[in-house]
This record gives structure tokens, sequence and C-alpha cells, in this order.
């Protein structure tokens, strides 16, 4: 069963496309990875979701049907831009928001999430004391304290450090493991790979991917080359049937034209310097979201 | 509606938790009352140092009665009957003979004196003063100095001067003394109330004396209170909801509560906040009234108007100042629309006056029913000793109704839009087009 269906939904603002026929299915109990660069869609398309920006066309269902207007008790919301109420003790905050969102059992869930979070001994102090890392960490409390079985995450590590950005992971795998529907959009494409079940890419408003995280590397095949030698780039340069190369300094990675094979490469590297370590693999997912967005400062074309 | 009172609910504690809100409470009638208070406890203490003032009479007869007037006034009046302590001060007559050649002279002297504190101030007494002829400038009494529109001394020779003057024109007409001792008594005109007749009992009620208090200050106090109560919580709204839409809490918010429940709850929380201070001061008010024996004074059945039209004022204000609230960006534009926001709350405050002079003249009438400004004008009509047509009240309430809910959808339709939108300046051409298309 879909969870959410999206079925061809446009949204403009002053004449801009923002999100264009977009067709998106997401499957009860997955965690569905949203990227795409700045400005691509991704938060419209979430708060289309959520109710809070109608669409100018097309049509949304939510847990089978379309809830115009309405705001559903079960879903959790933590949008990417996110503040709180500073003046208010963090329990008496969790205590409100649970009580907004019609949360049942909210003593135990609140002291349950605390101690979770690490945020106990907070409890009772007021929310502009704490760091920026506890108030994000509290801000997703908010977000499922009353045990949503569709979770909508935008960006929820932005700004975390990485200790706070795995408990966050792991607290995030649990709710699903307990039955929750989780979409969140990141720009930590690690992060992504490894949590997501189906990934959601668009890019100037339209879907340029979608699909579980093998079926989206299927369609690049084994076109990539990692590579450790003694020469570094140097070794690299002019080899017919390289496409691109990726300098990580220590590390290589190459992109090998259609059709290219990688042996003879290899061969060819070897005969100029000493190889340590050569790996043919498949694009990870940051190679397939800069080969969309082609962010070229990141990458040297290879002439 | 469950979400909008757990809106209200937080909003109410916020604001009333606050120590700014408790010293408000405390401060503002003490703001309110302390020019009275202060004039209370001040008007005993005149200055008793003694006062010179130099009279120069062109007439020839009055500066011996003058002269008298004021020995006997020194004798008798500048002291309390009771205490027997002196509680005005002592006056010094001058008197200087005309030399006509040289009265400008003369007046350039004194006024010099007068700046030099040698005296307080000196009086010209023209030649015509009991038969004023063509020329009024010979009939004039002119009292010269620093501050002579607001001076008790002035106000003392008014009465000897012209008790001299109708005394010697008296004695022309050769009447009686006897004749003439009821000529000038002046009989003021009672300002009474009406006689009402308890309709339980039957019984008549008397007219009461109607006093300025219950003109002018009750109608003010309790149309000033209303304004309070709105600049206390609904004008707040604008900057508040301009906050949370820049700290990014809207958009928390929006996750679980509609715009409009997110915008009723903010003025639901206001209603609740203006109606406990409102409450504290009514009870108050009402107390203290009650304790310096001016319970009478209270108009009680004016009070359900004052709830329920500062109730509608909170939702008619507070919508529009959330509206404009969530299509600001920053403080600039907060204060940019807060003073063309607030005059439909301002301009009633200038007509007070003729309102209450002719509660019921066309212009109070048609006014106080104009839905902006009938909260606080029916109201201050309601609280006048004067009977309005009992319909006023009852259309005022049903304009203002039909007022709030425009605004509410408008103001509405507005936050809806502007809530998540941001570097966009709040025009008015803008807010229209929101409202239209929603």
């Amino acid at each position: 069963m879909n969870i959410i269906e999206l079925h061809g939904i446009t949204k403009r603002f002053n004449g801009l496309v923002a999100v264009n026929d977009l067709f998106l299915n997401v499957p009860q109990g997955s965690i569905y990875g949203f990227i795409g660069p700045n400005g691509s869609g991704k938060t419209t398309t979430i708060r289309m979701i959520m109710n809070i920006l109608y669409p100018d066309s097309g049509q949304i269902l939510l847990f089978g049907s379309e809830h115009s207007g309405a705001r559903l008790e079960n879903v959790g919301y933590l949008p990417e831009e996110r503040g709180l109420y500073k003046k208010m003790k963090v329990r008496e905050l969790l205590r409100f928001h649970g009580e907004l969102k019609n949360g049942k059992n909210l003593g135990h869930e609140i002291d349950f999430w605390l101690k979770k979070m690490e945020l106990s001994e907070w409890a009772e102090r007021k929310v502009e004391t704490l760091s920026k890392g506890m108030s994000q960490k509290l801000q997703f409390i908010t977000t499922i304290i009353d045990q949503p079985s569709l979770i909508i995450l935008d960006e929820p590590f932005t700004g975390l450090d990485p200790v706070n950005a795995e408990v966050i992971r792991m607290a995030v795998l649990e709710l699903q493991k307990n039955g929750a529907t989780v979409i969140f959009s990141t720009h930590d494409m690690n992060m992504a790979e490894n949590m997501c079940d189906y990934i959601f890419m668009i890019y100037k408003g339209n879907k340029v991917l979608d699909g579980t995280l093998a079926s989206i590397k299927d369609i690049y095949g084994a076109d990539t080359l990692r590579i450790q030698c003694e020469k570094g780039m140097d070794a690299l340069q002019g080899i017919p049937g390289i496409e691109v190369i990726n300098n990580f300094g220590q590390m290589q990675e190459i992109r090998i034209e259609a059709g290219a094979d990688s042996q003879k490469i290899l061969a060819k590297i070897m005969s100029r310097t000493k190889v340590s370590r050569f790996e043919v693999t498949r694009p990870s997912l940051n190679d397939i979201f800069i080969r969309i967005a082609r962010p070229v400062k990141t990458q040297e074309e290879h002439a | 509606m469950r979400k909008i009172f757990i809106l209200a609910r937080r909003e109410y504690r916020t604001a009333v938790r606050t120590k700014s809100f408790i010293i408000g409470l405390l401060l503002a009638p003490v703001f309110m009352g302390g020019s009275l208070i202060a004039f209370a406890l001040l008007k005993d203490k005149v200055d008793l140092t003694e006062k010179h003032i130099a009279v120069i009479d062109h007439s020839g007869i009055m500066a011996d009665y003058l002269l008298q007037a004021v020995e006997e006034r020194n004798k008798t009046e500048i002291f309390d009957p009771e205490k027997k302590e002196q509680v005005k001060p002592v006056y010094q007559l001058e008197i200087i003979h005309p030399d006509t050649a040289e009265m400008q002279q003369l007046r350039i002297d004194l006024s010099e004196r007068v700046r030099n504190k040698q005296l307080h101030a000196f009086i010209e007494i023209g030649p015509e003063i009991i038969h004023p002829g063509d020329n009024p400038e010979k009939s004039r009494i002119k009292y010269y100095s620093e501050n002579s529109a607001m001076d008790a001394v002035r106000d003392w020779f008014s009465w000897p001067i012209n008790n001299r003057i109708r005394q010697l024109r008296v004695e022309e007409l050769d009447l009686k003394e006897e004749a003439m001792k009821d000529l000038f008594n002046w009989i003021n005109l009672d300002g009474l109330g009406l006689i009402t007749v308890d309709r339980k009992t039957g019984d008549v009620q008397d007219a009461r004396q109607i006093s300025i208090g219950e003109t002018i200050i009750v109608p003010y106090i309790i149309v000033f209170l209303m304004f309070m109560m709105v600049m206390m919580s609904a004008i707040p709204l604008l900057t508040a909801v301009m906050e949370e839409k820049m700290n990014r809490i809207a958009e928390v918010l929006l996750g679980s509560v509609t715009p409009f429940q997110f915008m009723m709850g903010k003025i639901l929380g206001s209603i609740a906040v203006s109606l406990t201070a409102s409450a504290v001061y009514v009870i108050g008010g009402i107390i203290t009234a009650r304790y310096l024996n001016v319970g009478n004074m209270i108009p009680y059945d004016v009070l359900p108007w004052f709830f329920t039209y500062l109730i509608l004022n909170i939702i008619m204000v507070g919508s529009g100042m959330a509206a404009l609230g969530s299509a600001c960006n920053d403080n600039k534009d907060a204060s940019a629309l807060q003073f063309p926001a607030m005059i439909p709350m301002i301009l009633p405050l200038f007509v007070m006056m003729p309102v209450i002079q002719e509660p019921l003249s066309s212009f109070s009438t048609g006014l106080s029913l104009f839905p902006p400004f009938t909260p606080m004008l029916m109201l201050l009509r309601l609280a006048t000793p004067v009977t309005i047509p009992v319909w006023q009240p009852l259309a005022g309430l049903a304009g203002v109704i039909i007022f709030s809910v425009l605004s509410v959808w408008a103001g509405g339709r507005i936050f809806r839009t502007c809530i998540l939108m941001q570097g966009q300046k709040p025009k008015f051409v803008n807010l229209v087009r929101y409202v239209v298309r929603g």
C-alpha cells in the first residue's frame, strides 16, 4: 500500500515552475530519500504533501484519500527552516506540540524521548538555554512525540555533528522498524545511501531519479574506477577511454566512456606508475547526483 | 476548535506570566491616574510668598476700596478656618498714580519690576469703568503678569473690583440696602438625571444630581480602558506574528495546525489576556469607587456592552494585525505598518469630546455606527447619562459582528498566503490581491 501518491502535481510561483507534473508513490514502511540541489523543488514538494502549499494542478493522496486544507494527526513534519518558542521550558514545549498533535500518553513519551536524546537533564530548562545540536534534537522529538505513522523530515541532519546525527539516524531507523513511513530530504548522499530504501531526485522541478538505490545504480552500470597510485592525477592524464576524473587527493575516481575497456585503462596507468588500489565499481549516489546537477568545481573534465 | 484552544492557552500563559504583563497591569492605572493623584496631593501646596501687586487707577474710585479689600483678605481669607494655618499668600498693594504723559514708560518700568520679581503683577484700571462709553479702551481693566492666563491673583481681584463697580452703580440708582440684597443672588441651574420608576416595586426614584464625573470622566475612563486593552493585546499581534514567521516557528506549527487555526489561536489568546486585565481594572475600579463613596457613578448597565465590544474589537483589530504581521519580513516592515494600522483605533479618541457633549447628534450617531469606530464610540455614548435609542447599540453590534467576520476572513486569506512567504515587501496592492485571490 502507498502512504503517499502524487499524481501529476505542478506548482508555480510568479510564473516560474517549482514542481512540474510530478508523479510519486511512497510505499508504507519505507524510508524515502528526497535529494536534489538547492532550489530544485524538494521543500515545495514536501510542503504540498503537508497541505501547507496547494498544488496548481494534480492530486495528492495521503493514506489513500485527499485531505485538502486539513492537518492529519498522524503525520510528523520537521521543516527545513525551524524554530522553537525560546521562552518555554523543554517539557512544556513538548507537551504543547504533543497536545496539538493529539498525542497519547504524552508524559511517558516525553520522558522516553528526552532520555533517548540525552536531554533529560534539560527538561525543566528554557529552550533558549540549549545548544544548537540540543535544539535540533528537541525539534526532532516535537516531530515524532505523537508516534506518527508518516514522518516527513526536511534536512534533518543539517548542522548536526556526527554524534548527534547518528543519534537521530538511529531513532529514525527505529521508528521505521516500528512501522512508520519516513520521508527525508538531505544533501548528505552518504546518509541517503546508507538509510534509504528508495531515492527520489528532483532537479529544476522535474523528477530525474526515482527507485531503489540498486535500480538507480543499475541504470549507470559499472562505469566507475577507483584508483590509488603513486603519481596521482599526473598518471591519469591523456588516457583514452576516460570521460571524467574526480580527484579526491589520495584517491581518484574515474568515469569511463561507454564501451571503453577498464582493463586497458588499468594497463596504461600501470605502465606509467605503481598502482596500489584499483576497483571497478558502480557510481556512488554522490557521483550520480553530481552527474545530473553538474557542479563543475569538484571535477575535472578530461579533454 | 481544540487546537485553537491549545494555541490560545499557550499564548495566554506566556503573556500573563511575563513580568512586563504584571508590571504593566499595576503601572497602567498609576500612569492614568498619576496626574490626578499628583494634582490631589499638590493642590494644597500653594506658594505662600508675599505677592506685591501694583495698581494704576485711572478711574480714581478703586484704589482705596482695593486697599481695604486686600487688608480684609489678608486678615481673614488666607487662613484655614479649622487649622488656623496660613494657606494662601499675603497680598501687598502698591497704588501708583497715573502719569498720563508717560504711561507707556510707566508700563515698561512696571513690567521690568515684574520680570525682576519685585512685583507679581500690575493692574491698570480704565477711567470709564462705571459707565463704559464709546471707547472700549477706557473701560478696560488690564492685568499684566508673566503668566496672566492662569493666575489666582487675577481671579481674586475680579471679585473686589466688580463688587465695587456694582456697588457704585447701585448707589447711583438710589436703592435701599435691603432691596438690593437679593439683586445679585445668582441661582445656578442644577443638573439632574431623570426620575425613574422601579419596575418591580413601582417606587419612584428621585432624580440624582448629575456630576461632571458621570458626564465626562466615567465615559472617558471606560473608553480609555477599551483603548488600552486593544493596545495591550491586539496591536502586539503584528510583531508577535512577524517574529514567529522570522524565527521559523510558524512553519513548525503549520505542520500541526492550519493557518486559520494558528491565527485564531493567537487572537483568542489576546482576548483572554485582555479580559483578565480588564476584569482586574473593572473590579479594582468598582472597589475603589465604592471606597470613595462614588459607587453610584459606575454605569453597571454599560459593563456587559464593554466586554462584548471589547471581545469583538480584539477579533476585528487582532485579525488585521496578525495578517499584517504575517506579511512583514523584519522590524522595519512592522514599524512602518504599525502606525497606519492603528489609525482606526486612534481616530475615535479625537472625537470623544463632541460625542460626549452631544451623544444624540447625527455626527455622534453616524460615527458610532461605523463598525471600526463602534466599539469605542458606541460605548462612549452608552456611558454618558443620556439615554440613546435601544436599536443603536444593537445595530452597532450587528455591524461589528459582520465586520469582524469579514476581517477574520480577509485576514485569514492574507495570513495563509504570507506566513511562509519570504522577502516580499508588504505592499497594500499585494495584500488586496491575496484577499481577492486567496
